[in-house]
Order: structure tokens, then C-alpha cells, then sequence
């Protein structure tokens, strides 16, 4: 069966000035713009930011310091199927632990995405990376500083409930022992 | 503030809370249901939004009739018998198909900024303070819906049928946006608020350019019922759906 669902698109977060951006997860959208309004949607309803990245998960080329170490064969194939002369800069991203959302590295300067995870490498080899991510800065929408208020300053004010603060699973547990809900005291 | 004016300005701020009030709660009948998963989360956050403006607008109003600001929302919301309330027939309306949700939300965002504009200039200071507060969400409403009306009347044949079909249903009651609202011409002789009529104006341009770029056409309009005492046959059911929960336990707590 074909995919119908609409492209998908990483989102990259910066929680404040000064941090770096983490990967925060990925939205789907018709196109880059969309990508953009739903990654604030669906990340930034709650908690702080200050910047967000979309990129095209298609623009991304992403490798594990495993399959670093014996990709000859794939990197040529890359390679070919985007072939590229022009240099031209590549964000750098980094997977430090399992747990950890990749972070926001650098910026290497390289004519293919294979030549930019090399560079990438060996610029950040002080950097204990589990899995890399490169891609061009040219695919990257970036949310513009004169748009910060819009964007990001609404969910700052909201006021909400945890989900902590609904006792459900108490206030059922009740019912199930006693049949009825206590009434508060 | 003179005593003569705290009660048009109240019922003008009513005015202005109900139409956001029951767009929002129109809107929010799309949550689970919208085409895709961001676009549910993004159209349940505008819906929201629009009822936590109209919580705002409710509070002013109850600061200037002696109400407690704390219980009036509510009251208004959930008591408030059908035909007291006075929003206009456009917001009304059942959400329709997607094309026509994005484009009434599109169209009345438009409108809102026109009027916001005027409001952030008002020489009543809390009212200013609080349309600057609303304006911060009402750019990103706009940003959003426009991206949706331009890409569904660009995109598809279907996608532009139906656009097309929302657009000649709703644009005789969107006309209805720039009727004057109750109070309106005292509060506008104060610089309190903007003339809903120039709002209305600047609207039409702006719309009509922005319609047409999407490849969608506007025709001639009557103007739709501008009588907020008048309601749509589909307001009772409406109201009946809000309140039933709150009445069932009136003075529970969540």
C-alpha cells in the first residue's frame, strides 16, 4: 500500500538563548511553511522556546558511529544519488547517550552529505556520538526572531493542570473497592 | 470612566466574548475529528484560544457591572439562557466540512485583527491591555488559516470545489461582521473602541485580495441578519450541547 500520509519533518527546539537545539520530534505537513506552524502546534503549547527548526526528514542524513566505521559501500551510493559539487554548510547534529534528544553541534562546510558527516566527524571528535545527523542549511525553515512574541509567548502565561492533578486512577480505584466515590471531606 | 458609558461598554464587550465563545466551541467540536493529527492539536489550541479571549472580554464586562469577575464567566457561559446571548449568526453556523471551519475561522480572524488594531489604541487602559494580550494570538490564528485557505484553494479540484462552496455560503454572513456592535456609538465618540463599519472596510480589501489569490471568488452579498437578538435555527441545539454538563451538577467542581 502507498504512503498517503503527508512528508514528515524533524523538529529542532531551542528552549533559551544560549542553549542548544534538541531534536523534539517530527510532525507531518503538506509542505516546509506547515511544517513550521505545526511543529509549534504540537511542541510549543507548554514549555519554553526561543527558536524551532523544521527540516525534511528526506534532507537529513543520519549514520550511528557503528555504521560509520564500515560504510564505504553505502556512503558511495549516497554519494551518487546526490550528487552535489557545490559546497555548501551542513548543520551537525549529535546523539550523546540513548536516552539523550540529539543536540545542535555545528556547522561544517562540505559538497555531499557523506563529505559533511566526515568533516563532521572530525571536527566534533571530541564529542562522543552515538548516532550523527547532517544536513544542508539550505532545507532548514527557521522560526524568525521578529516572530518570537506570536510564536512562543502565548503558551508562557497559560495556566493548566498536570495530569497529576486529575486523581483518576484514585478517585477509580475508590469505586472499584467500594463501589461508590467518597465524597471529600 | 463616566457612569453613563460602564453599561455599553459592557454589553459591547458581551458582544465581543460571544462571538468568540461560540466560534471557539464550534471549533472545538473538531477535536479527534480533524484530517491529521497536528492540524487536531493546532485547531483544539485556536478553539481555546477563542474561549479564553472570551473569558477575558467576560471579565472586563463583570468589573464594569458589579459582577464577580471570578463566577461571571461561567455564569454567562453555561446559565446564560438561549436568547440572551448576542453573538452573530456567522459563528452559528455547524462546522461544515474542513474548508469551510478554516475559511469562517480565517474569515473572522481577519476581522478580529482589523478591530484589534483599534482596541490596543482604546483610552480605556485594561481594555487596550487586554486586546494587545489577545493580538499576540490572533497573528498566529491568521498565519495558520491563511496557510490553509491558500493551499486548499490552490491545491486540488476538490479542495477547491469545496473552499469555493464554503466561501458562497458563508459571505452573506460574513457581512453581518460589520454591523455595529451593541453600544458601539458612544464608545466610539470616546476613543474607546474602533467603528466596527471602518473595521469592516479595511476588512473587504484585504480579504477580497487575499481570496482572490487563492483562486476563489467572492459574489455581491446581501448582508445576512445583523440582529444579535436573532439566532440561527441551529443555536438552540448548540447552546443545549454547552451547558448540559454544568447544569446537570450546577457548582461542581474539576
Amino acid at each position: 500500500m502507498s504512503d498517503t500520509q503527508f512528508p514528515r519533518f524533524m523538529v529542532f527546539q531551542q528552549a533559551g538563548e544560549g542553549e542548544p537545539l534538541l531534536h523534539n520530534g517530527t510532525v507531518h505537513a503538506p509542505d516546509i511553511e506547515m511544517a513550521l506552524l505545526n511543529a509549534r502546534d504540537v511542541f510549543v503549547r507548554r514549555p519554553d522556546a526561543v527558536a524551532l527548526w523544521v527540516v525534511p526528514v528526506d534532507a537529513i542524513y543520519s549514520q550511528t558511529r557503528e555504521e560509520l566505521t564500515q560504510t564505504i559501500a553505502r556512503s558511495a551510493k549516497h554519494d551518487e544519488a546526490i550528487p552535489n559539487p557545490e559546497l555548501e554548510d551542513y548543520y551537525v547534529f549529535g546523539k550523546l547517550s540513548q536516552q539523550a534528544q540529539a543536540t545542535h553541534l555545528g556547522k561544517v562546510n562540505a559538497n555531499s552529505p557523506q563529505a559533511a558527516m566526515n568533516a563532521a566527524v572530525e571536527k566534533f571528535s571530541d564529542r562522543k556520538v552515538l548516532r550523527w545527523y547532517v544536513f544542508p542549511a539550505s532545507a532548514v525553515l527557521k522560526s524568525k526572531p521578529g516572530e518570537a512574541d506570536p510564536m512562543f509567548a502565548p503558551a508562557r502565561d497559560k495556566t493548566y493542570k498536570d495530569q497529576a492533578e486529575y486523581p483518576v486512577v484514585t478517585m477509580m480505584r475508590q469505586i472499584r473497592a467500594t463501589g461508590h466515590l467518597e465524597e471529600d471531606k | 470612566m463616566k457612569q453613563a458609558l460602564q453599561k455599553p461598554l459592557a454589553q459591547y464587550l458581551i458582544a465581543l466574548a460571544d462571538d468568540e465563545l461560540i466560534l471557539g466551541h464550534r471549533n472545538s467540536e473538531w477535536t479527534g475529528h480533524a484530517p491529521i493529527l497536528e492540524e487536531d492539536i493546532a485547531f483544539a489550541n485556536i478553539a481555546l484560544d477563542e474561549i479564553g479571549h472570551a473569558r477575558l472580554w467576560y471579565e472586563l464586562a463583570a468589573e464594569l457591572s458589579d459582577e464577580d469577575k471570578r463566577t461571571f464567566p461561567d455564569k454567562q457561559v453555561f446559565f446564560r439562557p438561549e436568547q440572551e446571548f448576542c453573538c452573530l449568526q456567522f459563528v452559528e453556523l455547524p462546522k461544515g466540512d474542513w474548508a469551510f471551519s478554516m475559511l469562517r475561522q480565517y474569515l473572522f480572524d481577519a476581522l478580529e485583527a482589523q478591530r484589534l488594531k483599534g482596541l490596543i489604541k482604546s483610552k480605556q487602559k485594561p481594555l487596550a491591555d487586554v486586546a494587545a494580550k489577545i493580538n499576540n494570538e490572533e497573528i498566529y490564528h491568521l498565519r495558520h488559516t491563511r496557510a490553509w485557505v491558500r493551499r486548499l484553494g490552490l491545491g486540488s479540484k476538490e479542495s477547491q470545489r469545496r473552499m469555493q462552496a464554503a466561501l458562497d455560503e458563508l459571505w452573506p454572513y460574513a457581512q453581518a461582521l460589520g454591523a455595529r456592535l451593541p453600544g458601539e456609538l458612544e464608545l466610539v465618540e470616546e476613543g474607546f473602541v474602533p467603528s466596527s463599519s471602518k473595521a469592516f472596510g479595511l476588512w473587504k480589501k484585504e480579504v477580497s485580495a487575499f481570496l482572490k489569490e487563492a483562486d476563489l471568488k467572492t459574489q455581491e452579498a446581501k448582508v445576512h441578519e445583523v440582529d444579535r437578538a436573532v439566532h440561527s435555527e441551529y443555536f438552540e441545539v448548540l447552546v443545549k450541547d454547552m451547558q448540559e454538563v454544568a447544569q446537570t451538577e450546577p457548582g461542581a467542581s474539576w
